[in-house]
């Protein structure tokens, strides 16, 4: 991520409401800017840290643009590799024992009978090495020595500058005390991106479909606008980008003062997530089921919609995606979660038990497969329909039993 | 499920009981739980009991410390140190720079001899604790900073890292200790405070904040440590400590090429300055307009960019460094500290002189070993880039080198002076190293000259 000082000159307040300027994509300007930017650093590969970054001044010069010119170059050091030189010995002892013979000069005379050269010959002597060696490794741990191994992801100009002005958008917050988003889909996802980044939240239904959630931290509520988990809001925002339709609202108290001001953005923004998107299946056996789902019931004779993790389940401070919904294309309110336990870690199938007794759920159906160290009296008290299989769920059954539980549940459908 | 309390990010959090429970006054119901800030951890101990719910909240450990320091502590340090312990090992001691907090502290960890947590405002007063706590204790010790992480049972943080290091690891700690405590009040500062639930908690400092200090967006220390549980008067200790040195100055001349670079760089940023009337306009706040103004107007670009370059220009000219060197042949039985504006000059000259140097790149252990060394006399010069500035202690030396540089530098030569101890009989000497008709000299000139300084102009 950006330093705030790269963030900060670029940040527009006007009323209420605070931007950041983005730079222009195609701009042809920006985009000759950020291909030479791209060029110099890569020619850079196997040199230090140091000699980067003098290039790199001596690049900028006077540029009035050299906020945007190190923002650049923030990103790509972000995504490269630098790393220490391979050393026979550690640098802090080569430096202890040359610093034991210190100060000395580049003459010797009657006070300093040692001369540096001197110093450095008997040192390299010692150690067995070449003097240059002993230069080298006199400060090799220090960050400026580290050389430029790994120059990161094959960027092209628009794409470097596309991160660029993502990188903008996420530093906004740094001063957000607290982060709004409304989504419709990705849960798992988003969820998965919440916990990481240690943020807490409250999620409500829309009554137009998908969620509201609130994020802020754990001590948020008590101390009014903290900023601190702006960093973890800003590292968190990418995640947002990954789903088809959003907005987002945060309050933010920029550095220059003014109070809490308004920063919006929504899906029309055009801000490509760099965060990977989780493959479609987290299993075999989730693949498996769609698969056959759609192969034998499929759209032709469906009374029911198998929909891959649409739904969520609030509980208390955490929330279950479940893997699948029905839903009854009849009546569309008329929907059967389902949930795979497939093949896992007992400690996980623990946590998941505790996690559907607390969901004290009816409309949620588990398929648990019966060679695991679960029983059914594992599953006694839960809310939930519960179906054992041997190898792989039947889907005869499954549909039998999503029959059942929606008639016993919603009453029968309106044909 | 039963009923339990645990700590999550700086909070603690009921779990297994309904909102309509009868819970104690600080918990609040927020998502979903009961929840409080974790410093109100001792308030609710006896509710937990008396409820039986399960008390998941301490991590911290118990230590089996014995301190490694023959010295006797004063008479005001045990009495300050036994009022602590009588208000239930809580609150602040407010005594005297130099009269020997640290070593009350020390004691204060000794006596409760659990995991302990020291919260300092400067990442130098952090090296200093961790060196201290390191030799009296003869323990691993922990530091939380921006450059390193190391969390074990006695660890010592800044302010500002502090609140994320206590989100994650605030309930391994039964004793917080906080050092300048009369920077606490600040609003991220103090919020930080709230984030353990260590029962036990000891401020120090020399100046307690007033009333003033401590009241709207600040925090009050009576709420987050306690009570003052023990006054030193100033007075009482004045005039033990004042270390006898001078200040002597030695002026330098540019080279040519220096000269003639200077004069241009000066020339470019003099004129924009004053064209623009910054100062005039902006008063003190006219080089954040100038940095300001950077990015959109060319000639700002390059006033600022000729500011950065003359004060390099000052701080690495040819006669300073012939200078330095003069001088560490001169004094060639002394020990000898350098100060340096830049890394770079810093690692500059200790590959040059092969003398070590410390700057904010030097970790704990590294620098701990350099300060031993130096102190034992196996390292006779010793280099500095801004670190050792910041009032902690220094190891004892004879002679002080200023490289000079910005003008934010003079405010510490007066500190360092405090550093040079007289020893025997023998006077410690702070050379000044200034630039000849440069920006450095007309500051120095500008500024109240204090009595005992010795201009040489050569």
């Amino acid at each position: 991520m950006l330093t705030s000082d790269l963030i900060r000159p670029q940040l527009r307040l006007q009323g209420k409401n605070i931007s950041i300027a983005m730079v222009n994509q195609q701009d042809p300007e920006r985009q000759k800017t950020a291909s030479e930017v791209i060029d110099l650093f890569r020619s850079h590969l196997g040199r230090s840290q140091e000699v980067w970054e003098q290039s790199l001044n001596a690049y900028i010069g006077a540029r009035i643009d050299y906020i945007f010119v190190r923002g650049l170059a923030k990103v790509l050091v972000d995504n490269a590799n630098f790393t220490p030189v391979q050393a026979t010995y550690a640098p802090t002892v080569v430096r202890e024992t040359m610093f034991a013979y210190g100060p000395v000069f580049p003459d010797s005379d009657m006070l300093h009978p040692v001369s540096r050269d001197s110093v450095l010959e008997s040192v390299a002597q010692n150690l067995q090495l070449a003097r240059e060696d002993v230069e080298t490794l006199l400060f090799a741990d220090r960050h400026a020595s580290y050389l430029l191994t790994e120059t990161g992801p094959s960027w092209t100009p628009t794409m470097l500058l596309a991160r660029y002005n993502l990188e903008l958008a996420r530093g906004v917050l740094y001063w957000a005390s607290h982060l709004t988003i409304e989504i419709a889909d990705n849960y798992k996802d988003i969820w998965k991106f919440i916990k990481l980044f240690k943020l807490m939240f409250i999620a409500q239904p829309l009554s137009s479909g998908g969620y509201r959630i609130e994020l802020d931290g754990p001590i948020s509520p008590f101390v009014g606008a903290t900023l601190r988990y702006g960093r973890q809001m800003a590292a968190f925002l990418p995640a947002l980008f990954l789903c088809e339709h959003w907005s987002m609202h945060a309050e933010v108290y920029p550095p220059q003062g003014r109070g809490a001001m308004n920063y919006q953005m929504d899906h029309t923004s055009n801000l490509q997530s760099h965060f990977k998107r989780s493959g479609e299946f987290d299993s075999r056996l989730e693949a498996d089921f769609a698969a056959e789902f759609a192969a034998k019931i499929g759209e032709r004779r469906g009374k029911w919609r198998l929909l891959r993790e649409s739904d969520l389940l609030v509980l208390g401070d955490t929330v279950m995606v479940p893997d699948f919904v029905m839903v009854d294309n009849r009546d569309e309110r008329r929907r059967i979660l389902v949930e795979l336990v497939g093949f896992w870690h007992p400690d996980y199938l623990r946590r998941k038990i505790e996690k559907v007794r607390a969901a004290n759920c009816s409309h949620l159906l588990l398929l648990v497969y019966k060679g695991l160290n679960v029983t059914e009296e594992d599953f006694q008290g839960v809310a939930s329909e519960v179906l054992f299989f041997p190898n792989k769920p039947v889907l005869k059954d499954v549909m039998a039993t999503v029959e059942e539980m929606a008639l016993r549940i919603y009453g029968p459908a309106s044909t | 499920m039963k009923a339990s309390l645990f700590f999550l990010g700086g909070t603690l959090v009921l779990q297994g009981i309904p909102d309509n429970f009868k819970v104690p006054a600080p918990f609040q119901f927020v998502h979903q739980r009961w929840r409080c800030e974790a410093y109100h951890y001792p308030l609710v101990l006896s509710w937990l009991q008396e409820e039986k719910i399960r008390n998941q909240v301490p991590r911290w450990q118990r230590l089996k410390l014995s301190l490694h320091n023959p010295r006797e502590p004063h008479d005001y340090q045990l009495a300050a140190l036994d009022a602590w312990l009588a208000a239930d090992k809580r609150g602040s001691v407010v005594i005297p720079t130099g009269a020997g907090k640290t070593f009350i502290a020390l004691h204060a960890i000794k006596q409760v001899n659990a995991s302990t947590l020291v919260l300092v405002p400067t990442v130098s007063l952090l090296y200093q604790w961790y060196v201290v706590l390191t030799n009296m204790f003869q323990t691993e010790i922990g530091v939380y900073y921006h450059a390193e992480k190391h969390v074990l049972p006695i660890t010592v943080t800044t302010y500002h890292s502090a609140g994320d290091m206590l989100a994650e690891h605030g309930n391994e700690f039964r004793l917080l200790i906080c050092d300048e405590v009369h920077h606490l009040p600040a609003k991220t500062w103090g919020e930080a405070a709230l984030m353990t639930p260590a029962p036990y908690r000891l401020g120090l400092t020399a100046t307690y904040p007033e009333d003033t200090e401590q009241s709207g967006e600040r925090w009050r220390l009576d709420d987050l440590l306690g009570p003052i549980v023990y006054t030193k008067r100033i007075d009482s200790l004045l005039g033990k400590q004042l270390a006898d040195y001078r200040t002597q100055r030695i002026r330098v001349n540019l080279n040519d090429k220096e000269r003639t670079e200077y004069d241009a760089t000066y020339a470019i940023y003099s004129s924009y300055i004053r064209e623009q009337r910054l100062r005039g306009r902006h008063g003190p706040h006219w080089l954040q307009e100038l940095f300001r103004l950077s990015a959109y107007d060319p000639q700002a670009r390059q006033a600022l960019l000729a500011r950065q370059r003359i004060w390099e220009i000052i701080e690495g000219c040819q006669e300073k460094l012939v200078m330095l060197e003069q001088l560490l042949r001169e004094y060639a039985q002394e020990r000898i500290l350098i100060f340096t504006e830049s890394n770079t000059l810093a690692y500059n000259l200790s590959r040059k002189y092969l003398i070590p140097a410390i700057t904010h790149e030097t970790g704990v252990a590294e620098r701990k070993h350099i300060l031993e060394a130096f102190q034992q006399g196996h390292y006779r010069a010793l280099i500095t880039a801004k670190v050792l500035n910041e009032g902690i202690d220094v190891p004892e030396a004879k002679i002080a080198i200023v490289l000079g540089g910005s003008s934010s530098k003079r405010e510490y030569i007066q500190r360092l002076g405090r550093i040079l101890r007289k020893q025997e009989l023998k006077q410690a000497v702070l050379f000044e190293l200034l630039a000849r008709k440069t920006i450095e000299e007309s500051k120095v000139q500008r500024r109240h000259v204090p009595k005992g300084i010795v201009d040489v102009n050569e």
